[in-house]
């Protein structure tokens, strides 16, 4: 089975935070697990909710805002792992046609925070096939972060819901290496006060 | 004797609700029902899918409908949810960390299939039945049983209960709806 340390072209997930930070303008992002520190470093505002105490929860977080907010971009930053623990959210988003949400996985094949486990099926899994089975109206795999830079502006923008596989290596951080941060319902209630304003 | 509830009654009360959670704005959709299909709940998802006024989002789990349920709570919607006994069981973790540590408000209709109609949950046969209230209960979850059409007015009374205290608060349907 491969790992991510097998992959020389692996992306670092803090370059890939960096690069969304910079061309998000009003996005609400969704970080979980091993993005949620970096992110929180990066984007330390009030239109970014981190999926904390509800593993896998992230993609359906993000529907929730994306529904409730039609008019701004969603983007979720998820795990394989994560996504695994609630992969029927593939067909619910896919059902519920969100047209911005972007769902991002930040694939390295393990289970990072407890100690880079290999998740079932490691980094062989093919998330891409699973969304477009299940009926997102774009998904692809990004493996080079020059291809993500090239194609940054159309993943923020086109009709969702869209899919996008992002071949990692492993994060500086995990949330059992970088705790702090605000708590989930203070992220709540600041981001229900920002969207209410 | 408990007896079944006309689904009619349920959408009535919900659209109030929502009306009243919107504080009377005319809006299209005026809430969101959360499903993940239960059998005791039928007629009123049969009836859902009639109702333009309701959006109804099935969900593949709770779990998903949990979480859902606070992005709609982030953004300004109002949502209830619509589970079996079932799914309560298999979606605890995630009540507990959304609506219980999350402190975001969640209201669930809960179904109680197989609630034999001349006995008290407590007393049912079937443990999916029996442990329900005891769960909510070690929770710390505020419930009210709806054994009749006039007990319709606790949807209303335990939706604005889950806002009030910023958590989960749920009603069992102790017969099957018709």
């Amino acid at each position: 089975m491969k790992r991510p340390a097998d992959l020389v072209t692996a992306m670092k997930p803090e370059e890939i935070l960096k690069l969304i930070a910079a061309v998000r303008g009003d996005a609400l992002c969704v970080p979980t697990m091993t993005t949620a520190p970096e992110w929180r470093d990066i984007a330390p505002d009030d239109l970014s909710i981190s999926c904390v105490g509800f593993m896998g929860g992230a993609s359906s977080l993000g529907l929730g805002l994306a529904l409730s907010n039609p008019d701004r971009r969603v983007i979720v930053f998820d795990g394989d792992g994560s996504l695994l623990m609630q992969l029927g959210s593939l067909a619910t988003i896919a059902g519920a046609r969100p047209r911005n949400l972007t769902h991002l996985l930040f694939k390295n094949g393990v289970y990072h925070t407890s100690g880079a486990q290999n998740i079932p099926g490691g980094f062989d899994v093919d998330f891409v096939l699973m969304a477009k089975g299940a009926g997102y109206r774009t998904a692809y795999a990004i493996h080079e972060i020059d291809e993500l830079k090239r194609r940054l502006p159309s993943l923020l923008r086109d009709e969702g819901p869209v899919f996008v596989e992002l071949h990692t290596g492993l994060a500086e951080k995990t949330p059992m290496t970088a705790r702090g941060g605000k708590s989930f319902p203070d992220q709540v209630e600041h981001l229900r006060k920002k969207l209410s304003a | 004797m408990p007896e079944s509830v006309p689904a009619s009654l349920i959408l009535d009360a919900y659209k109030e609700i929502f009306r009243e959670a919107r504080g009377g704005r005319p809006t299209e959709p005026l809430g969101w029902v959360l499903s993940v299909p239960d059998t005791h709940q039928k007629s009123v998802l049969a009836a859902l899918d009639k109702e333009r006024a309701l959006r109804t989002l099935t969900c593949a789990t709770e779990d998903e409908a949990n979480a859902i349920a606070a992005g709609l709570w982030i953004g300004g919607e109002p949502c209830i949810l619509m589970i079996q006994h079932a799914g309560l069981y298999a979606s605890i973790n995630t009540l507990r960390g959304v609506a219980i540590d999350g402190k975001v408000p969640i209201f669930y209709m809960i179904g109680l299939l197989s609630r034999e109609r001349d006995k008290d949950p407590s007393e049912s046969r079937h443990s999916m039945v029996r442990w329900c209230e005891p769960l909510l209960d070690t929770f710390g979850v505020p419930h009210a049983r709806l054994e009749g059409p006039d007990d319709v007015p606790l949807i209303a009374k335990y939706f604005k209960l889950s806002r009030e205290r910023r958590g989960p608060a749920a009603v069992l349907v102790g017969l099957e709806t018709m």
